[in-house]
């Protein structure tokens, strides 16, 4: 009976695996280079967070020492705007403004002898509409209509074929720059009747013209 | 230890070691990770966000204060503007009255077309329109209103005059009555109105642009 005697006289720490890596030997290097590597990125990121917050730094001491001049210019942009809107709130107002003189001192012309003008109103502006809740932002209107009133009184052989005449003048280019429209408001041709019974053939007359509106824009 | 005893046991001493070895630099990498890369990477990204936000920040400054010059210049510009306006007839109070104003500003002017002002009174102010963004010192109308009397030419000329001469006056109210016992002199009601300084507020009151 040939029994075959195996003998392993081998240690285990001298047993190797078949395969060429060696896990006892692969394992702590791994993990270590890993850590390693960690490290490193580590570093990295130190070294770039503190290079950083030099930079920022750098541009904390930059917009320190541009501070004032930036101020300055911000100074001057905000008085600019103020003198801008200055400017912007008279220019509404010069915009706004319409001269009459030349239109009535051309009205004496055109009135003939048999006309007299008793009144020559334009009646002052009505306050202008503003926001009750923030009174001081001012008008929320930015037109304002202005009307001429004239009352008169006219005799002689044709008395409405002069005030006729007369309105007829109010439609021609040498007024329509200041009047919108000119009219003899219903019933206001009418007899003089309390005057004495020799004025009876006086008629009294009322014409309205609404002007060119001020505009506040 | 009653788990890892025949673990040990089974292991070579040298896989033991290697194993040690392993653990303790995993352990020590993972600390590394999580203590120190990821928070600095959060601080370094916060700090780079940081560092731009306050790179824009100098850039538009940088760009602000280039523009200094041209900037003083349209300051200059429009003062000039704004003053050559104001001077030509904003009007402030005489004696803290603007009737008196008004008769300081237009005596002269009555006097050379013979028109003869009876009284002048101060009306309530009307408050102006404001322009988009408004004006911390705000303008606002004041009428004055001359009472008179003159032939029909006077009462003309005084207001032709008045117009050309004051480049910001407005003729807003008129009354013209003629009077049967002196048929040539009329009795007048004018009512010119100038722009005048008014209150100055604050910014934050305003109406928004």
């Amino acid at each position: 009976m040939n029994t075959p005697l195996h003998l392993d006289l081998l240690n285990d720490e001298e047993r190797f695996s078949s395969s060429p890596i060696r896990m006892r030997v692969m394992l702590p290097l791994t993990t270590s280079f890993v850590t390693l590597c960690l490290l490193l990125w580590w570093s990295l990121l130190c070294l770039r967070t503190h290079s950083q917050a030099q930079y920022k730094e750098a541009l904390q001491q930059a917009i320190t020492s541009l501070t004032p001049a930036h101020s300055a210019v911000l100074a001057l942009r905000a008085q600019e705007q103020e003198y801008r809107s200055i400017v912007r709130q008279l220019g509404l107002y010069k915009n706004a403004r319409n001269p009459y003189g030349k239109m009535l001192s051309n009205l004496a012309e055109h009135v003939t002898p048999t006309i007299q003008l008793t009144q020559l109103s334009v009646p002052p502006p009505q306050p202008p509409a503003a926001d009750p809740a923030n009174p001081l932002f001012g008008p929320t209107n930015t037109f304002e209509a202005v009307t001429l009133h004239l009352s008169g009184r006219t005799g002689g052989e044709h008395p409405s074929e002069a005030v006729n005449t007369l309105l007829a003048t109010f439609r021609t280019p040498a007024f329509t720059n200041v009047f919108r429209t000119a009219v003899i408001p219903k019933g206001s041709f009418r007899q003089d009747v309390a005057r004495d019974p020799e004025s009876r053939e006086i008629l009294l007359f009322d014409i309205t013209c609404d002007c060119v509106p001020r505009r506040f824009e | 230890m009653t788990l890892a005893s025949p673990i040990m046991k089974w292991l070579a001493p040298s896989m033991i070691r290697s194993v040690v070895i392993s653990v303790a630099a995993l352990v020590i990498g993972l600390l590394i990770l999580f203590l120190g890369a990821l928070p600095e990477r959060t601080a370094l990204r916060v700090a780079g966000d940081e560092a731009h936000t306050l790179d824009v920040r100098l850039s538009q400054m940088r760009a602000t204060v280039a523009t200094a010059e041209h900037q003083k210049q349209a300051c200059d510009k429009l003062m000039a503007e704004r003053d050559a306006l104001v001077t030509s007839g904003v009007i402030e109070p005489l004696l803290g009255s603007f009737s008196m104003r008004g008769k300081n500003l237009l005596d002269p002017i009555a006097r050379q077309t013979g028109f003869h002002i009876d009284g002048v009174r101060e009306l309530q102010p009307i408050p102006l329109q404001l322009p988009k963004p408004a004006p911390e010192q705000l303008h606002y109308r004041q009428p004055v209103e001359f009472t008179g009397q003159g032939s029909y030419t006077q009462i003309t000329a005084f207001i032709t005059q008045v117009e050309a001469s004051q480049p910001l006056v407005a003729l807003s109210g008129l009354l013209i009555l003629s009077q049967p016992q002196t048929p040539e002199t009329h009795k007048a009601v004018i009512t010119f109105e100038w722009p005048a300084k008014g209150e100055k507020i604050k910014t934050d009151k305003l109406p928004k642009k």
